[in-house]
């Protein structure tokens, strides 16, 4: 092993060293910017009947809502969620979600099963989940098929 | 004396070089340009993701025996090659 090889076995573990810490320090630091995206909704929303799933990249929300309770489960553990029942006069009320068991899950009583009982019944639902600082949104409609 | 500045500005370049595919390697392909490279797979992996991972270890490891090779070859244009 000549001299120049036990250099470059010297300085590469530096370097690579170097490359993480770096690395760590600049998606750290860009997972708390302020950032906001949109979920799209896959497919056709039904909330009343467990079928509404939002969706952007690898990030999933289902919002369903059983016996009074909306709940919201996310493929990533959420920091806070919020859901905007939308009146036909665009004026929104606010439900803001509590932790259910953990991170993953959040619920809240609404009354959304009243507003969307019937078949073909229609109501528009705002979305707002925030990660790290990040704000992942949607607006939506819940149509109910059965 | 010309001839050491000479081989000190070819080992500075080489240097150069090695710093600048370890910096594009690490940081361009593993964080960001991530995102299209994620449009192609490697194996089953997404690209970007599979560079992040183990293809910005496998560029250094080869950078080592590249550097090694081409200070071979410098010393050896110089004259100053180990006995």
């Amino acid at each position: 092993m000549n001299r120049h090889t036990k250099t470059a076995l010297f300085v590469a573990p530096i370097l690579i060293l170097g490359g993480y810490i770096l690395s760590d320090m600049y998606l750290e630091n860009k997972a708390h910017e302020n950032k906001v995206i949109e979920l799209q909704v896959e497919g056709s929303c039904d909330v009343i009947n467990q079928q509404c799933v939002l969706k952007s990249g690898e990030f999933e929300v289902n919002v369903t809502h059983h016996a009074g309770i909306t709940t919201v489960n996310s493929t990533y553990p959420l920091d806070t969620a919020t859901v905007f029942l939308v009146d036909e006069n665009n004026k929104p009320t606010v439900y803001q979600l509590g932790m259910k068991d953990n991170p993953y899950y959040w619920k809240r009583e609404t009354p959304l099963a009243d507003l969307v009982a019937n078949h073909g019944n229609k109501y528009k639902l705002r979305l707002i989940t925030e990660i790290k600082g990040g704000k992942y949104i949607a607006e939506f409609i819940t149509q109910t098929h059965r | 004396m010309e001839d050491n500045t000479s081989y000190w500005q070819d080992n500075l370049r080489l240097i150069f070089i090695c710093l600048a595919i370890w910096f594009v390697v690490s940081f361009g392909f593993g964080i960001l340009l991530v995102e299209p490279l994620n449009e192609f797979r490697l194996g089953g992996y997404k690209l970007g993701f599979w560079f992040a991972q183990q293809g910005s270890i496998y560029t250094f490891l080869a950078l080592i025996f590249w550097y090694t090779k081409k200070m071979n070859d410098l010393d050896k244009k110089h004259n100053v090659e180990e006995e």
